[in-house]
């Protein structure tokens, strides 16, 4: 019987042999890896060229070793151990202060050598202002009808920036009769100090999202307090900062950007889970190590490595010796392009991407525009470039090498970028979400504003923010469109010329190519480059892990 | 629309509004219409017609999925359509608030009337149509919103006027989750349990005050405790409102539904009956033989 047959083998099944799986699977994992080996040891080399960590003193190493590393691992692993959740939490209060300091670097800039804090608060006070009125409108009567209220919205913003009839009126030859309320402000004979302003416009902002974050994790009550008591701190420091050596604007900015926000998120945590609070050690040990060893270091008189990412790297324009040389135009210029190219992308990009996902029907045309915008993803930058110019600069006969076109230029590029992440966001809300709005009777626009949005959002942002990497590192449409390689002040305006960040490093490695550049300013460069493009990232990558925990 | 409104403002006194608040539904049959209150009074007779099919047929591209349907659904009765799965009684339960029209394939014949007018005339506006007629999904769907937003919702997107925070503790008291979450209303509704997610559902669907309620199936992804609730929430609310529910459950059926439909396979309805009436003693064999789980 077949039976009896098959029980004598059970003895003995064999063996199947799985040598070429096991060589496959390690084949995959060298090619997974190697890419960012290359990278990686590349990028040791750089940061080793551009910081020298081996110049500086034995000593130094030992210092810092004692009191910085050694503690630092001894309470990483002892929570390794006992409670991962609390040291992620302590990771993260590092890795946002480090991130949060940079960027208060950036936007200290802005305000110091671009954009004055009092236009900005005249500004501010003509937006909100109209916004403040049409909030009221909109409360007290819900049933205006749509036009009315476009309209009356639109004219109340009109008249508080510009006055009226404003820019139209002159146009046709009527003068301004009633002003705008930023030029009311600004025509004022006694402006208040800059921090002042700053502080009432950013240290405002800032307040007023640590007290809307306050309610929500804890009650009312706490929300207004954390909100004054962050406005106090912000307006004390740029009281205080004087005194310590850091001018009145940037410590606004610092505690704005930087304090306030790393200190809200640490207390917040520790306030809704105080398990966690032990992870606290962690910043702690790290911030503590840094001055402990800073100050002993000075009082034993060990020197530092001879790093050319230094102050005054950051903060000096190009020389022709490549010591003096630093990258504080081209910073100031990345950051004015990121910030044209986010405002002139995102609209247009979720735009398209709303349509193509809510509203576009399933046609030949929709699936013709489908693949070009995956195609256009793939379109090399330098053909951008060469677009940017001849539409910009030769047909619409702009001057070549502005902040404006090159923002909308780099824009363009990353255009199909966000448009691919956003539509990928906005499919991944649930149907039955839409469902149910539909359901209750809302129409497609109620639905997409007030389920769809609201739901893809963090994942949309999250995309735009990875894009804008994507354009802070392009070099290729600048030298297009004729942005020059080097200046020697940061840009005013919209309309002035602009450099950027890579365009310098190329600079230095082309044009000014000698053996100083090479060895200090490039790697220098890179290195600022890429630890600002890490920043963005780790931004988009928090904000994703957020989105996901929370679904 | 806005009796109803008015209604939920008059159920609450803003000090202590609690004891009168109790049971709102004597509240609401004292300050309900005249014609409403007798056919509501008169449990026993037989109530008027709401919702009307006469000889509704779907086709999905050119396959039929519903077979020239005709029935009278009564105003403020239950009425479960119970049969195997895919026997159209969920896109007939479609068919009312015009959902299908989503569906590209869709395509609807014959008449559906809503108190006597047809509402696939070419002048009736489905959104305009849902805002009348509330719908409850098979999984609970709350927005990822705060509890109060989600029950607001509504109102808000009618641009409804009156008293949100009433209407708001009104709805959640009669969807029986009000003592749960009067004390968290501003967190997300996704953070409740799936019972009290789907009765927050119901919440949702009647503080806009809808005359007729479907419900798809509404607790079969629920445990026998939370189904029990929702059971009882049903009863109630047929009251004040035309309940119109899908079920496959058929001791469900029997349990809370006035009316009964019969759908079998083919998109066919078999029978249409007094619930009692088709549990103890329907006239078809193929009703009686799906019934006893013969098949099906």
């Amino acid at each position: 019987m077949a039976t009896g047959t098959r029980s004598d083998d059970i003895e003995n099944f064999g063996t199947v042999s799985k040598a070429v799986g096991t060589v496959f699977r390690y084949v995959l994992l060298a090619a997974t890896l190697f890419g960012i080996v290359v990278l990686g040891a590349l990028l040791v080399y750089v940061a080793n060229d551009a910081i020298q960590p081996l110049t500086a003193d034995p000593g130094w190493h030992l210092t810092f070793l004692l009191t910085l590393v050694l503690p630092t691992l001894g309470v990483g692993g002892y929570l390794y151990r006992r409670d991962t959740d609390a040291l992620r939490f302590g990771a993260t209060t590092v890795g946002m202060t480090v991130v949060t300091l940079m960027f208060a670097g950036g936007v200290g800039m802005i305000f110091v050598d671009i954009l004055s804090p009092f236009v900005l608060l005249a500004y501010t006070v003509g937006l909100a202002l109209p916004f403040a009125a049409v909030l009221v409108l909109q409360r007290r009567a819900r049933r205006i009808p749509f036009l009315t209220r476009a309209g009356v919205t639109t004219l109340a913003f009109y008249g508080s920036l510009f006055g009226l009839p404003g820019p139209v009126g002159t146009a046709v030859g009527v003068p301004t009769i009633v002003p705008g309320v930023p030029g009311l402000i600004r025509s004022v004979p006694t402006i208040p100090l800059g921090w002042m302003s700053l502080t009432a416009t950013l240290g405002l902002g800032v307040a007023a999202l640590v007290g809307v974050y306050a309610a929500r994790v804890r009650t009312r009550r706490a929300g207004l307090f954390a909100g004054v008591g962050a406005l106090a701190v912000i307006a004390t420091s740029g009281v205080l900062g004087p005194f310590v050596g850091v001018t009145s604007v940037p410590a606004v900015v610092l505690a704005s950007v930087a304090v306030v926000p790393t200190v809200v998120y640490a207390a917040g945590t520790v306030a809704s889970r105080p398990s966690q609070r032990v992870g606290m050690l962690v910043p702690a040990v790290v911030i503590g190590g840094t001055l402990v060893g800073e100050v002993a270091v000075g009082a034993l008189g060990f020197a530092g490595p001879q790093s050319w990412v230094d102050w005054q790297f950051l903060t000096s324009a190009h020389s022709r010796n490549a010591i003096d040389a630093g990258l504080y135009p081209a910073i100031g210029g990345s950051i004015l392009l990121m910030g044209t190219v986010a405002v002139l992308s995102f609209p247009l990009g979720v735009g398209a991407a709303v349509y193509l996902e809510e509203y576009a029907p399933d046609n030949r045309f929709t699936r013709v525009i489908d693949v070009n915008i995956s195609n256009l993803a793939g379109v090399p930058s330098v053909v951008y470039g060469l677009l940017g110019l001849g539409v910009f600069v030769t047909y619409l006969g702009r001057s070549t090498g502005t902040v404006l076109i090159g923002g909308a230029t780099l824009a363009l590029l990353i255009l199909p970028i966000v448009i691919i992440s956003s539509r990928e966001a906005i499919r991944s809300v649930p149907n039955e979400m839409r469902q149910a709005s539909y359901g209750m009777g809302a129409t497609k626009w109620q639905t997409v504003r007030r389920v769809v949005l609201p739901r893809a959002f963090p994942g949309i942002l999250t995309g735009t923010i990875l894009a804008l990497g994507r354009a802070i590192g392009e070099t290729a449409p600048l030298i297009m469109i004729g942005a020059p390689s080097v200046l020697f002040s940061l840009p005013t305006g919209l309309s002035s010329k602009v450099s950027a960040m890579p365009l310098q490093v190329f600079a230095w490695s082309s044009l000014f190519a000698s053996e100083d550049f090479y060895t200090k300013a490039v790697p220098a460069g890179v290195v600022v480059l890429v630890s600002v493009l890490l920043a963005m990232n780790s931004v988009a990558i928090v904000l994703r892990n957020r989105y996901q925990s929370e679904q | 629309m806005t009796d109803g409104h008015g209604q939920a403002d008059d159920g609450i006194e803003p000090d202590g509004g609690e004891a009168t608040t109790e049971d709102p539904s004597t509240e609401m049959s004292i300050t309900t219409d005249v014609s409403e209150s007798v056919s509501a009074s008169a449990t026993t007779g037989e109530a008027d017609t709401l919702v009307e099919a006469r000889d509704v047929s779907v086709y999905y591209n050119d396959e039929r999925a519903l077979n020239d349907i005709t029935m009278e659904i009564p105003r403020n009765r239950v009425t479960a359509m119970i049969g195997p799965s895919g026997c159209g009684k969920s896109t007939f339960l479609r068919c009312i608030n015009r959902m299908n029209d989503m569906i590209d394939a869709a395509r609807v014949e014959g008449d559906l009337l809503l108190r006597g007018k047809n509402v696939y005339d070419d002048d009736v506006d489905p959104v305009a149509l849902r805002r009348r007629v509330g719908m409850v999904f098979q999984k609970p769907n709350p927005f990822p919103k705060s509890i109060y937003d989600n029950v607001a919702y509504g109102l808000e997107i009618q641009g409804a006027d009156g008293d949100y925070d009433a209407i708001v503790e009104e709805s959640l008291k009669r969807a029986a989750l009000w003592d749960e979450v009067k004390d968290q209303l501003d967190e997300s509704g996704l953070d409740l349990s799936g019972g009290q997610q789907q009765r927050l559902c119901i919440a949702r669907a009647i503080a806009p005050d809808p005359e007729v309620i479907l419900m798809d199936e509404p607790a079969s992804a629920l445990d026998p405790v939370a189904t029990s609730k929702i059971e009882d929430l049903i009863d109630d609310l047929a009251e004040e409102y035309t309940v119109v529910i899908v079920t496959h459950n058929m001791q469900q059926a029997a349990r809370i539904s006035d009316k009964t439909a019969v759908f079998l396979t083919g998109g066919e309805l078999v029978e249409f009956d007094d619930t009692d009436k088709i549990f103890e003693n329907p006239d078809s064999q193929r009703v009686e033989d799906y019934i006893t789980g013969k098949f099906g």
